[in-house]
């Protein structure tokens, strides 16, 4: 009895073999010509985006629509003091004649806070709004529908901007204006201007930062082709103390004035540094202003009557650090040793360990805590790094093997909780591939304890997340280090030693007496280091008088200065966007940590208040005059310049996900293609009807079994008896 | 010579058709068939084994009426075993290679009830080929055949007179960068170069050493379909205006016709010659 019964259906008119053949070819040609009207077959990209890597642009040869609108930027940029208040003019022509959508996407600097935006049309001007992100770009879309001429300015990183500007007629010359300030503190008594110019071309990796939008696709123009953008670039002080030492490390500038509170800096123009290739690399300009001696300085900013008032304090060390203002150190290294971290990470982070204890000095004190699941320290407090001890540890760390899960908030409070003599700097330094479970009372915790401990954060591996190691040391207000191979341990080490060799004041406070002061950030301070300041943001209300008191622990002992409260500065407006932008910042950190949009609210709030550019806020600007009825344009994607010394296959190459491959044909239409080979194979192999092809072929009995043998003949015939 | 008398009819289990025991088999590995179904289900792999299923489900139904009364005990017992060891591999070894040993059990359990003289290979080749092993072959296979593909198709283009050299999976044509990645490899053309011996082979009854002996040519004509198609594919992305979508696929689509035609006519081939040089043997 058979559980399957199937009877084969009405047979068919027989096919000559010719005609089988053509069946065949026929089957072929109805799965090309199924290829060509379905769809191919896709995984589910129901979250996929939009190609968004960088790509060439290709000459378009439609001499009716011009490509390339955007015609110059010119950069103004006024410093005072630390800070730069920047106006960026772009201005964008139409030499076709078609209506254009110009789309461009430019750099910025990572602590600027663009805070204003005007467009220029003919002789009107129209300044923009701030806006919540998603109905600005309503906003955008429903006025480029009805033809008005309309800028739109997004932010797609904290240091990469998109320009949209709508609508722009032939013959138009649209200027946007964009405003935006920044805080430049000196390091080791230098400072520095950058204005990045081009976003070099990224590897698009699909990720979801707090909310902003992902990176969109930049054009690139091929290299060794010149912009056709002219750029410009102007620097002007008005410094409080003599500007001198003036330099670029990338372009020529012609300088006016050094030596004077108001020195001027302009690009040069010469036949090797032409107008078409002045953008295709950041400008970098350096000067020095410090003196000899510890300083502090404070600005005080005024708002208007009912409005806030801000003030910025800085306290800077001297430039040259005499051997005795150096205080004894302690270090705690906090070294993961988790299962992720087993093998070639671990490897590369002992090489680095060996370096940084190795070159401790025997005034300084040290301890190791090492964690994954949980922690134990090498010594129950920081014991002096003689050799011996050195050794002691480094034998340890060289004994350790990866191995557990990660934990480094249980190590952290640990560290925060070891004894700390009162007169010595503390660093606490991480190590780790950042594949830790972190929290957001991490960040919190490392700010609580700031007073007591600087962070610094080593990013071991290829493939450290840098969001982690960075969000760390912001936040300890340390600096990252990223090693990815032993051989750069060295290095990164000894930028390391050279950060903190010369730490000049520990256990900093400052205290206003006689002013009221409040949302001060940061909180605690960090301590003084021989290469950077410390900066205090804050705001203040009642009369402006009495001192700010600035006192810690020097290597001779206590130190205190004291500043009087100066006369209200009404031009240092910019301490406003400055202390909030220092604020989303810190926000945008604990977000990114958070995962999600978890301070969205906040951030959109501060940048509504302050009229402020954030991931969560944009400038909308909107002519209210239709110019172009039915709002028909092409869109247009200002390509940049390839950044200097990057070669093409930073695009077309390993870098960017426009790379051609070759990969195989769908996998269901490919399927289809091969039964109908099936078939067809089948049919011509016995398919004079349907019944014939049903029928299984009989095979003639042989002395050959399934295998050959014979054996099986007889096996069989010795089963048919049985059974 | 005595014959054995049978004095009572089967009972129990032992009365069960075919059909239900290939059930009761099936039923019994249900674990991996639920592991197959919602790998396949959650996009992890893609469902091509569905397409073996039903090509399983074809040759068996044209086998129905030949099936055995009663299973052959040696196959039976294998595929208890191997039952068995499915079911402990559940707890012991990654879902794929449990799933591997259960696809063994339902091999053997169909072979207790097919007829001696039926090839049980290529029944066996569509049993496995059921399982979502794309996915795992790609991981494991896939970087090593990018390197062959590119390799082949580097030295293919060169003899063609072009300027090509590789860079580990990718290729630089006439200074322009191509890469071999993760979907260019060739493994879905072998599954579906297998997939087509398999098939025909079930389809025409070819003997299990006919197969087995066939098989390593189909695998070197997929290598070289693949080849084929990359080389060509490459030259034609290398240029200056790439290549657009639609002649991508459609080369990819007559390349892989080409490659399963030769397959077929290769494994369909008569065995007349083959059998006349194994009694020679």
């Amino acid at each position: 009895m058979s559980p399957f019964s199937l009877r084969p259906g009405l047979p068919l008119r027989p096919l000559s073999r010719p005609g089988r053949l053509w069946a065949v070819v026929l089957a072929i040609a109805c799965a090309a010509t199924l290829l060509l009207v379905a769809i191919p077959a896709q995984a589910d990209d129901a979250e996929a985006r939009r190609a968004e890597s960088p790509y060439f642009q290709v000459r378009s040869d439609d001499p009716t629509t011009d490509r390339l609108p955007l015609k110059a930027t010119e950069v103004d940029a006024r410093i005072a003091g630390a800070i730069a208040d920047v106006t960026v003019t772009q201005r964008y022509r139409n030499e076709g004649q078609r209506p254009i959508e110009a789309r461009y996407v430019f750099p910025g600097s990572t602590q600027a806070a663009v805070y204003a935006m005007q467009v220029r049309i003919g002789d009107r001007l129209i300044v923009a709004d701030i806006r919540e992100k998603q109905r600005a770009r309503i906003e955008f879309e429903a006025a480029k529908r009805e033809g008005k001429t309309t800028a739109l300015l997004e932010q797609e990183r904290p240091n990469v901007f998109a320009m949209n500007v709508a609508n722009i007629l032939p013959g138009d010359e649209v200027a946007v204006e964009l405003r935006y300030t920044e805080l430049l503190p000196p390091s080791e008594g230098r400072y520095q201007f950058v204005f990045p110019t081009v976003v070099g071309p990224r590897y698009h990796r699909p990720k979801a930062e707090g909310g902003s939008s992902s990176f969109t696709a930049v054009p690139y123009l091929r290299a060794g082709e010149a912009s056709a953008t002219k750029f410009d670039l102007r620097v002007a002080f008005a410094s409080p103390l003599p500007v001198s030492a003036l330099r670029s490390s990338s372009h020529g500038i012609e300088v006016e004035g050094e030596g004077t509170n108001a020195a001027r800096v302009a690009l040069a123009g010469s036949a090797d540094d032409d107008e078409g290739s002045r953008n295709n690399r950041d400008f970098i300009l350096d000067w020095q202003l410090a003196g000899e001696h510890l300083s502090s300085g404070l600005t005080l900013f005024p708002g208007k009557p009912g409005e806030e008032n801000f003030f910025l304090a800085m306290v800077e060390p001297p430039r040259a650090i005499a051997t005795a203002q150096i205080v004894p150190r302690d270090y705690v290294f906090v070294v993961d040793i988790s299962g992720s971290m087993h093998g070639y990470p671990l490897d590369t982070a002992k090489v680095l360990l060996r370096h940084l204890i190795g070159s401790l000095r025997p005034s300084d004190t040290f301890n190791v805590l090492l964690f994954s699941g949980s922690n134990r320290v090498l010594n129950e407090s920081s014991v002096p790094a003689t050799q011996a001890n050195i050794d002691q540890a480094l034998r340890v760390i060289g004994q350790m093997g990866g191995n557990g899960s990660t934990e480094i908030v249980p190590a952290l409070k640990r560290v925060a909780a070891l004894p700390k003599a009162p007169e010595v700097s503390r660093s606490v330094i991480v190590v780790t591939d950042g594949y830790v479970t972190v929290e957001s009372e991490v960040f919190q915790l490392i700010r609580r304890n700031l007073d007591k401990t600087n962070v610094f954060a080593f990013g071991i591996g290829s493939s450290v997340n840098r969001h982690l190691i960075e969000g760390i040391a912001r936040a300890g207000q340390g600096e990252p280090f990223i090693v990815t191979k032993p051989d750069q341990a060295k290095a990164q080490a000894e930028r390391l030693r050279r950060m903190i060799d010369s730490p000049v004041l520990t256990q900093v406070k400052a205290r206003f007496e006689g002013l009221e002061t409040y949302d001060v950030e940061p909180q605690p301070l960090p301590d003084v280091l021989g290469g950077r300041p410390v900066l205090v943001f804050g705001k203040w209300r009642g009369e402006p008088r009495g001192q700010l008191v600035v006192e810690g622990q020097a290597a001779h002992g206590a130190w205190q200065a004291m500043l009087p409260v100066a006369t209200p500065d009404p031009d240092a407006a910019a301490l406003r966007h400055l202390w909030a932008r220092h604020r989303i910042r810190s926000l945008s950190d604990q977000e990114a940590l958070q995962g999600g949009d978890a301070q969205r609210d906040a951030i959109m709030a501060l940048g509504l208040r302050y009229s402020l550019l954030t991931q969560y806020t944009s400038f909308i600007a909107v002519d209210q005059v239709v110019r172009n009825p039915g709002g028909e344009a092409t869109a247009v994607n200002q390509p940049s310049p390839l950044p200097k010394g990057v070669s093409e296959l930073a695009v077309g190459g390993s870098l960017g996900a426009e790379v051609p491959s070759t990969p195989e044909a769908s996998g269901w239409l490919a399927l289809a293609v091969v039964v109908v080979l099936l078939v067809g194979a089948a049919w011509h192999r016995g398919g004079s009807s349907a019944r014939t092809l049903w029928r299984r072929p009989r095979r003639p009995r042989t002395a050959l079994g399934p295998f050959g043998g014979a054996q099986d003949r007889l096996r069989q015939a010795q089963l048919e008896r049985r059974g | 010579m005595h014959q054995r008398l049978s004095l009572t009819q089967p009972t129990g289990l032992a009365a069960l058709p075919a059909g239900g025991w290939l059930a009761l088999q099936a039923a019994a590995l249900w674990p991996h068939a639920l592991w197959a179904a919602g790998r396949m289900g959650d996009g992890s792999d893609d469902p091509l084994g569905l397409a073996a299923i039903a090509m399983l489900a074809v040759l068996l139904g044209r086998l129905a009426p030949d099936l055995r009364d009663r299973a052959q005990p040696g196959w039976l017992a294998a595929s208890l075993g191997l039952t068995a060891g499915a079911t402990a591999a559940l707890w012991a070894l990654p879902p794929l290679a449990a799933s591997l040993i259960a696809a063994l059990a339902l091999g053997a359990a169909l072979a207790a009830w097919l007829p001696l003289q039926t090839p049980r290979l290529s029944l066996a080749g569509l049993v496995l080929l059921a399982l979502p092993l794309l996915a795992s072959l790609q991981f494991y296979a896939g970087y090593p055949l990018r390197l062959l593909t590119a390799q082949l198709s580097t030295w293919a283009l060169q003899l063609a007179g072009m300027d090509a050299a590789t860079s580990g999976a990718a290729m630089t044509v006439a200074g322009r960068l191509v890469i071999v990645d993760a979907p260019c490899s060739g493994v879905q053309m072998a599954w579906l170069g297998y997939f087509c011996a398999f098939a025909a082979a079930g389809w025409v009854g070819l003997r299990d050493g006919a197969l087995l002996r066939r098989l390593p040519v189909v695998g070197l004509i997929v290598m070289a379909g693949n080849v084929v198609r990359n080389s060509v594919l490459v030259a034609l992305e290398s240029r200056p205006q790439g290549l657009g979508s639609g002649a991508h696929e459609a080369i990819g689509f007559v390349v892989l016709s080409v490659v399963c035609s030769a397959v077929l006519l290769w494994t369909m081939r008569d065995e007349s010659r083959e059998n006349e040089h194994a009694h020679r043997a």
